[in-house]
């Protein structure tokens, strides 16, 4: 017998509930249509009631946690909330979004529970018991584990399931009231680096593009051509909304004195010391594909590459695809064509 | 670099250049007196009253489980040291359970044989298998029936490990050290300390961000150990009497994971010759959990210029002898490293006031019974004693003191005498391979009383120049045509063009060298220090027709620049220092026109 | 790899604080990012195969966050570090010699398990109850660094635990920059979603900081830094005390390492004008 909670909270607009969220209340629905048990939802946030709406059809008991103090991630609030939902819901699993929100807090509140906790997780399955899988060791090692504590919450990875989508309608939502401490956090704003980061990086984007470290490099005719190459990458960002990626050894030519790609930085990286994005498809130029930076690309589901070398690592089962070209040339006839598209 | 730049400093009572065998017997000689008697007044620091002695060893390597070379030793000296020495306790070590000596045979008929050769070859080839004859009985000068398998990585780490658990001495990786500081006024050979290399320099050495220049360390004993291309000890052989280095060889190795249903037992010892060509031995040693050890020793004797050696050991493995055990195995690890094979005539001093050299650096190696980890780790025990017995007396580390200690250990040794027995035994190779394998024979057998004696020449004058002639014959125009169109580096094409098959690369075992690099070694290079290997004289340079230094380059970190000079990248640099005696060049008809300098980086994977 | 900093920022590090702090750096031991790594299954349960013999590294978000700690500790004079880090004691032995040469701190040694199958729950309990005792700790001016993520179990569970055992109600995760004010509180900026950062702004210790990169370059080894730290180092690991870590009922029914293989096509005969109609096409399709 178990009975399952899915913890979700509002978007920066406040009024609805993050994609993750709604992906999160897919994965608790359908567990809890596995398991044949009962399904509850807890919302936190300013406008909690309103974000309700959008899973009134999972026909679920709401339990939500509003007011200004929910508006913006903070640790000592948004922990109060969420332990506040489950006390109020007693249940044995918790499922929650992996959002930097909730991965900040929810660990503590697990303890608080009297429970335990596993993140990252990427799917629940399991025919007798309850088995949850997640990547180690940067996502080269994949474990399916369990646990027979309870409560056991679990974070799911974002880009898996489905976002929830069924009718809006009003829920009857319990509101928590939640004593709050006093505070000694408080958010200040957004912000974006002055270079790199948010302008290039669209976890949305349909396509990931990533910049090896040749584009900076001797071309074979002798030139280093790293402002022609800068204009390329640029152009074929704006064209085709992809997000941008790097591999390492790009990002850290800044630091040994190379020509370099100024709109690049390290939150850009794509590897084992940098980031997994989930995309569906990938194109990756100019770079060697060693396995420290395709280990990043574990979630990206087609992947297409362009390389001067017909021995690079893509070649042998790292690709769908490899050209063996030069990528000034391809990217530059690239971008005419998706220009001329208008697409 | 520069000495107008105030740099920090400190005081210690030793210091020490490199971690290897050497220093890892001077180390563990040191600590053992120490744990035995702590209050020991020899142990009492003369420049921190009250303290311990300070003993600080420093190593370029950023872990000591990155040194390279997979190893066969009879460890005699070793075994002294560790008298209840278990092989299991040292990962990846195994006793010797066989040994083989095979004479490959070429089935490809690429490999350059003389006529004397062939005819052996042709009246061979009924009692050979897989293309392999193997000798009926091991001569008694290359037996190692008694001895271990080692990885010398991990050797190094579990010795490491044992003398800091005593608290004296410190090993700190990733510090190479600059260059010794020399005591300028005196009338005979003296160090004061050394100096540690500048970070925060761009490639050129100058200052550039978060400079730190390279720390002196004063120290009343700098003992030297780091090996045949230490800047340390190259300084000190430039700087004072030293011996003729002229004999080297690269080794290069793989580690191999082999399959899983493979018949070699650990313990199995495999030393070959005549594959890819005849002057190239090789081996094979068998650690336990089904890794191998293969890898092979190209010697400055083979003259051919653009001679290379990671496409000649992916040939090497694939011989049929060798293939049949590794086909369907996985590269684990793989290094470089260049060996001093010029024995007691590469000599250097071994000591002045305040200095001792150990190990390979010191022309330890025994080139007739192919040892060295053993000689290596024996000298350094055997200054560690003398060092006991100094400390003890109270008597500085002066060069009559210690030559009166160290030097006379070492020359009442079986190191010496093994040295002596080997003086001349290889010295027929420069007469062509049948005459130096006769020569190995007869000084072998007769211990050193017979040999060829004649000397090597300085390593650029074993390098065959290109004549005119050549570069319009046809195999090398054929090759530098394919070289050009295929993108590929003349040593390559030039390999082909004889003959050679293409590696047929499987992503597994057989791969390209970048990948090598990157998967088999994990090669890198921390930022902010200089280039390490500089080419002197770029006018040398750029009328150089053989540049063997790029064909020789374990990394491919030497490739052809602009204007016939050569590019370095240090980030591909295992620091193997083939370099330094592959130039062809000179400027002073001795040394090359290449100089291997201190630097940060190398390998870093720990299966070696 | 720096953000570029603002002008303003930059000398606000550089000013010395009234302030002090009590940092203390939870770090835990990584394979060096290189390593080939195949997991095996042992006695224990799963773990990495020759875990013990692959050349380590102090985790590197940890390893972030000791750095900041440094310097924040420069910066604010009075301020004490300290690197609390389970693991095998042989193995942190090895790791100390390089990390001791980069940053100054007094090290609390545990001698554990090593690996990223262990139960963070675990983890966290022996941590927090290791920096509970830690003799001359303030714990209203602790500021509790780590990493975000480790490189190893990568769960972002273990600091956040420990400080939640701790009493700390002031957490931060995925931390990029830290930035005093002269009366002790901070602002403090962290990853979120869409390579943004959420800034907020913190009344002064006790808090929790887990990093991610930050903004320090790695400093160079720097053999007197190492020195210096020697003197308490090997005491601290030779009186490590030893530790079992309890799974909590975490059972693992399989670890694998996925097969990468694709069956790739090698396209050597189109020219650029071609490949890029057939890309132009790939991306367009759903």
């Amino acid at each position: 017998m178990e009975s399952i909670l899915v913890l979700t909270h509002c978007d920066e607009t406040g009024a609805a509930l993050s994609k993750g969220s709604l992906e999160a209340v897919t994965a608790a629905h359908e567990l809890a249509a596995r398991l044949g048990e009962a399904l509850s939802i807890g919302i936190v946030g300013s406008k909690a009631e309103s974000a309700a709406q959008s899973v009134a059809s999972a026909g679920a008991r709401v339990l939500s946690v509003s007011g200004e103090a929910f508006t913006q991630p903070r640790f000592a609030s948004d922990a109060a909330a969420c332990t506040a939902i489950c006390r109020a819901a007693q249940p044995t699993l918790v499922l929650a979004p992996h959002s930097s929100r909730f991965g900040r807090v929810m660990a503590a509140v697990a303890y608080r529970l009297g429970g335990k906790i596993d993140t990252h997780i990427a799917s629940i399955g399991g025919t007798e018991g309850i088995e949850a899988s997640r990547w180690l060791y940067r996502q080269r090692i994949e474990a399916v584990l369990t646990r027979t504590s309870r409560p056991w919450f679990l974070l799911m990875d974002g880009g898996i399931h489905e976002p929830w989508s069924g009718e809006a309608a009003v829920p009857h939502a319990e509101q928590l009231a939640v004593e709050l401490p006093a505070f000694r956090t408080r958010f200040v704003g957004f912000r974006s680096p002055d270079q790199g980061g948010a302008g290039t990086i669209r976890p949305e984007a349909k396509l990931l593009f990533v910049a090896g470290a040749g584009w900076t490099k001797k071309q074979p005719d002798g030139q280093i051509r790293a402002a022609e190459a800068g204009d390329l990458i640029l152009q074929f960002l704006r064209l085709s909304a992809a997000s941008l990626g790097s591999s390492k050894s790009l990002v850290d030519q800044g630091g040994d004195g190379n020509a370099v790609l100024p709109f690049l930085n390290h939150l850009n990286q794509v590897g084992q010391t940098g980031s997994t994005p989930r995309h569906p498809k990938g194109l990756a130029t100019c770079c060697h594909g060693e396995e420290p930076h395709v280990v990043g690309w574990r979630f990206i589901g087609e992947r297409r590459a362009i390389s001067l070398d017909p021995n690079c690592g893509w070649t042998r089962g790292k690709a769908d695809v490899v050209y063996i070209a030069d990528a000034f040339q391809v990217m530059a006839r690239l971008n005419a064509l998706l220009a001329k598209s208008g697409s | 670099m520069s000495s107008e730049v105030q740099r920090p400093a400190t005081d210690v009572d030793i210091a020490c250049v490199g971690f290897g065998p050497a220093m890892g017997g001077f180390l563990t000689t040191l600590t053992r007196a120490w744990d035995e008697n702590p209050a020991d007044p020899a142990f009492e620091s003369k420049i921190a009253p009250g303290m311990p002695l300070q003993v600080i060893c420093y190593e370029r390597a950023d872990d000591l489980a990155a040194g390279v070379s997979g190893v066969v030793t009879r460890a005699r000296g070793i075994r002294a040291s560790f008298p209840a020495l278990d092989p299991t306790e040292i990962p990846m070590a195994a006793a010797i359970s066989q040994e083989r000596i095979l004479y490959l045979l070429d089935p490809i008929g690429a490999s350059r044989r003389s006529f004397i050769l062939r005819v052996a070859d042709f009246l061979l080839r009924p009692v050979t298998r897989n293309h392999a004859f193997e000798l009926p009985w091991t001569p008694p000068f290359l037996r190692k029936h008694d001895g271990l398998i080692l990885s010398i990585g991990q050797f190094n780490q579990w010795v490491a490990s044992q003398i800091m658990a005593s608290g004296i001495a410190q090993i700190w990786p990733g510090m190479p050290v600059g260059s010794p500081i020399f005591a300028d006024d005196a009338d005979k050979p003296a160090v004061l300390g050394v100096r540690l290399a500048d970070q925060g320099v761009d490639k050129h050495g100058e200052p550039a961000d978060g400079f730190l220049p390279g720390m002196d360390v004063s120290a009343r004993l700098t003992v030297v150990g780091d090996g045949p291309v230490g800047a340390v000890g190259r300084a000190l052989s430039k700087r004072f009497k030293h011996g003729e280095e002229h004999d080297w060889a690269l080794g290069m190795k793989m580690v191999i994971e082999l399959p899983e249903n493979t018949e070699l037992e650990p313990g199995t010892v495999w030393h070959t010759f005549g594959f890819p060509e005849p002057e190239i031995f090789g081996f094979l040693y068998v650690h336990p959990d089904r890794l191998a050890s293969v890898g092979i020793f190209v010697p400055s004797s083979l003259g051919d210029p653009e001679r290379t050696a990671y496409r000649y050991l992916q040939l090497f493995i694939q011989h049929p002898v060798l293939w049949q055990y590794l086909k369907d195995g996985t590269l684990r690890s793989w290094g470089a490293k260049s060996l001093a094979e010029s024995g007691k005539t590469g000599e250097p001093i071994l000591s002045g006031d305040g200095f001792a050299r150990i190990g390979e650096g010191s022309g330890s190696t025994n080139m007739l019974t192919n040892s060295g980890v053993d000689e290596a780790w024996t000298t350094g025990a055997q200054l560690g004693e003398a060092v006991l017995e100094l400390l003890r007396a109270g008597l500085p580390f002066t060069q009559e003191n210690l030559a009166g200690t160290y030097e006379k250990r070492r020359r009442e040794s079986w190191v010496e005498s093994g040295a002596q027995r080997a003086e001349h035994a290889r010295n027929g190779f420069h007469h062509g391979f049948v005459r130096g394998m006769i020569g190995m024979a007869v000084a072998g057998l007769s211990a050193g009383r017979f040999s060829l004696k004649s000397g090597a020449p300085p390593a650029h004058k074993q390098i065959r120049p290109f004549t005119a002639g050549d570069k319009s014959g046809s195999t090398l125009q054929q090759a530098a045509a394919q070289a050009t169109a295929e993108n590929r580096p003349l040593h390559d094409a030039l390999l082909s063009a004889r003959g050679w098959p293409e590696i047929p690369l499987d992503g597994r075992l057989l791969i390209t060298q970048q990948d090598a690099l990157l998967l088999g070694g994990k090669v890198q290079a921390m930022p902010g220090f200089a280039d390490h290997v500089q080419f002197l004289d770029r006018n040398l340079c750029s009328s150089c027709f053989e540049k063997t230094c790029i064909a020789m380059c374990s990394g491919q970190a030497i490739t052809a620049g602009p204007e016939g000079l050569p590019a370095f990248e240090r980030e591909k640099c295992v620091h193997c220092g083939a370099c330094l005696w592959n130039c062809a060049q000179s400027s002073d008809g001795e040394h090359g026109n290449i100089e291997f300098r201190a630097g940060s980086g190398g390998l870093h994977s720990a299966e070696n | 790899m720096h953000l570029l900093l603002s002008g303003a920022a930059k000398n606000s590090r550089e000013r010395k604080m009234p302030n002090f702090f009590h940092i203390v750096v939870c770090a835990g031991i990584a394979p060096d990012p290189l390593q080939t790594l195949e997991p095996a299954t042992g006695p224990n349960g799963p773990g990495i195969k020759n875990e013990m013999l692959l050349p380590a590294v102090l985790d590197p978000w940890a390893a972030s966050a000791l750095y900041e700690a440094a310097h924040l500790a420069a910066s604010c004079a009075g301020s004490k570090v300290w690197l609390v880090s389970l693991g095998p004691k042989a193995k942190l032995q090895q790791l100390m010699m390089t990390v001791a040469q980069k940053a100054s701190f007094e090290l609390i040694a545990i001698d554990g398990p090593i690996g990223g199958f262990t139960d963070a729950h675990a983890t966290a309990s022996v941590l927090a109850g290791t920096i509970s005792a830690i003799a001359g700790l303030d714990k209203t001016k602790l500021l509790l660094f780590g990493g975000w993520e480790s490189a190893t179990r990568g769960a972002g569970v273990a600091l956040q635990l420990t400080g939640e055992l701790l009493g700390i109600a002031d957490q931060f995760q995925g931390v990029d920059r830290v930035e005093m004010s002269d009366d002790g509180s901070f602002e403090v900026l962290e990853r979120v979603e869409g390579g943004k950062h959420l800034a907020s702004n913190c009344g002064g210790a006790p808090a929790v900081l887990g990093w991610a990169t930050g903004n320090l370059p790695e400093p160079r080894n720097n053999p007197q830094v190492g020195m210096a730290n020697m003197r308490t180092m090997m005491p601290a690991l030779q009186k490590a005390k030893t530790v079992a870590l309890d799974p909590n009922g975490l059972r693992y029914i399989s670890v694998s390492l996925p097969s990468r293989q694709r069956s790739t096509r090698v396209v050597k005969d189109l020219n650029p004008d071609e490949i890029a109609r057939e890309l132009v096409e790939w991306i367009g399709a759903e």
